[in-house]
């Protein structure tokens, strides 16, 4: 009977992202390991943050994550497929399965619009002139709290808004995975409220989705508004990744990295 | 006295290993932008129709910027340039009696050297710079990456316009400048009341004109576009870049530029004499 009931089991999804026994490293010293030893496992639904101070390695980390960097050893699986080599057509149809929202002002596009920066990937994927788009768009920056800012240069925005055309723009796609490279580190306190809200309705299900869940991704160098939000933990330090686990895990590590990241004892 | 005799010999094996160090670094340089350019040729052909409602708004604007936009700059070099040639020959032209050769003079040097490459020198100037800035500052901040990020090849949407646009544009200016050149000739003769009718010059042009001359510039003009898009590209592009570095590469994209323009002048000089 129990045999049975093992035989019926559903199978478990591939996790969404899996790093294993991965190393990085930065793209001027690509033989040089940045960080080793890397075990990140990414299920549908989850919401992990990666703590590390400045220089510990989290943007490239992100960077490899969204195969943009190569790894310098171990093994990607991006939705299960094996990322080998990250080029080519094929692998450019998973990474339109992932958002991506750089750090600072969130790399737009300086010489475009607010709208066309959100609107070039949506066209590019589907051929389509911009007034084709124009709802979509329209309606992913209404959600973003970004559609006064119609045509307006992305240049002469202040960082917080770019922050969020980012956002706009890699949620244009609809991907199922968002990766966030430390997007509370150049926010007001009226902006870092709105991401708050904001993720946590992607993760319990947002109306732009249909309520489907996203999977986050978060690298950040404070704790603190993370440690409420996020459901797993990890940290870099001195080159090295550790699981921490859950919030309470979080809140009783007593590495000092930890809780320097944590702003104690500072 | 040892000494005195090693100074020489220092100083010779340095020049020498100095040249061969550049000599290396120019192979180096080569190479890359040989592979970038099969890398972009790669592209232009497996994505050709690909994303047309994005690229090709991004071409034309291209061919604006390249082409129509400084098509006053090429007028005017152009009717300077017919000024100068007919000007500084048509003396010496009438003291030799051969004022029937002003034609042949004009076809050989607007129309096979001095028209094409002042085009391309010109796009090089005005619009090759900016776009190796433009490019490297886009580099510098990431927005390659962002590209890729967002499944948008970055060589489909930043270089094939530019490549498209530029090796247009180059052709039509040089059309342009030619044409230009050959009129003004023909209005400095005429205030110098060059002894020679209109019909007379432009039948003297259209005589010296040989089919190689349309197929040479042509592909002169087209050789020039290539190389000086894709040299732009590369610098701008090709390679991780610091916003402090976008001078660098600036100046030597302007330097590779006119030695590669040069060094294809030389090989059509070469075709020419050989057809």
């Amino acid at each position: 009977m129990g045999d049975m009931s093992r035989d019926w089991a559903l199978p478990k999804p591939a996790p969404v992202l899996e790093l294993v026994d991965a190393a990085i490293a930065r793209p001027q010293e690509p033989e040089a390991a940045l960080l080793s030893d890397i075990q990140l496992r990414v299920d549908t639904g989850d919401f992990c943050v990666v703590a590390g101070l400045q220089g510990s390695g989290k943007t490239v980390l992100l960077e490899v994550a969204a195969g943009l960097q190569p790894l310098l050893h171990g093994h990607l699986r991006l939705f299960g497929e094996p990322v080998t080599r990250a080029e080519g057509d094929s692998f450019r149809s998973i990474r339109r399965r992932i958002g991506t929202v750089f750090e600072g002002g969130g790399r737009l596009f300086q010489r475009l619009t607010v709208e066309e920066n959100v609107s070039l990937p949506l066209r590019y994927q589907r051929d389509l002139r911009i007034e084709d788009v124009a709802a979509d768009i329209a309606e992913v920056m209404e959600v973003c709290g970004i559609g006064r800012l119609v045509g307006i240069p992305a240049s002469r925005l202040a960082k917080g808004w770019q922050l969020r055309v980012a956002l706009a723009r890699a949620l244009s796609l609809k991907p199922e995975l968002l990766l966030l490279d430390n997007p509370f580190a150049s926010l007001d306190s009226v902006h870092t409220v709105w991401w708050r809200t904001f993720l946590l309705d992607l993760v319990r299900g947002h109306a732009f989705f249909g309520g489907v869940p996203r999977t986050l991704v978060v690298m950040c160098d404070d704790l603190r508004p993370w440690v409420r939000l996020g459901k797993r933990f990890s940290v870099v330090s001195s080159g090295r990744w550790r699981t921490l686990g859950d919030q309470a895990a979080v809140l009783e590590d007593t590495d000092p990295t930890v809780r320097a990241l944590l702003v104690e004892d500072l | 006295m040892q000494m005195m005799n090693d100074q020489p010999q220092s100083w010779l094996s340095g020049s020498i290993r100095f040249l061969g160090q550049s000599w290396l670094e120019w192979m180096e340089t080569v190479h890359r932008i040989g592979a970038f350019t099969l890398i972009t040729l790669g592209v232009v052909v497996t994505k050709w129709g690909v994303a047309r409602q994005v690229v090709y708004p991004e071409i034309r604007e291209q061919i604006a910027r390249c082409g129509l936009r400084l098509f006053p700059t090429v007028a005017f070099l152009g009717f300077a340039l017919g000024f100068v040639i007919i000007g500084q020959t048509v003396a010496l032209l009438t003291k030799v009696g051969a004022t029937n050769l002003s034609g042949v003079l004009m076809v050989t040097v607007v129309v096979r050297e001095l028209g094409p490459l002042t085009a391309a020198l010109v796009v090089l100037g005005r619009v090759g710079t900016a776009a190796v800035i433009e490019l490297g500052m886009a580099r510098a901040l990431g927005e390659v990456e962002a590209l890729e990020a967002l499944g948008i090849d970055p060589i489909h949407y930043l270089v094939v316009p530019r490549f498209i646009g530029l090796t247009v544009s180059i052709f039509c200016l040089a059309v342009y400048l030619i044409l230009v050149a050959l009129g003004s000739g023909w209005v400095f003769g005429f205030l110098e009341d060059l002894p020679m009718k209109p019909a007379e010059y432009f039948g003297q042009i259209a005589a010296a004109l040989r089919w190689e001359d349309f197929l040479l510039l042509t592909l002169k003009t087209l050789t020039y576009g290539s190389l000086l898009s894709l040299i732009v590209c590369y610098h701008g592009l090709a390679q991780p870049m610091r916003i402090e570095e976008v001078s660098r590469a600036t100046t030597r994209t302007v330097a590779q530029a006119v030695v590669g323009c040069v060094f294809v002048d030389g090989l059509f000089i070469v075709l020419y004499l050989l057809l």
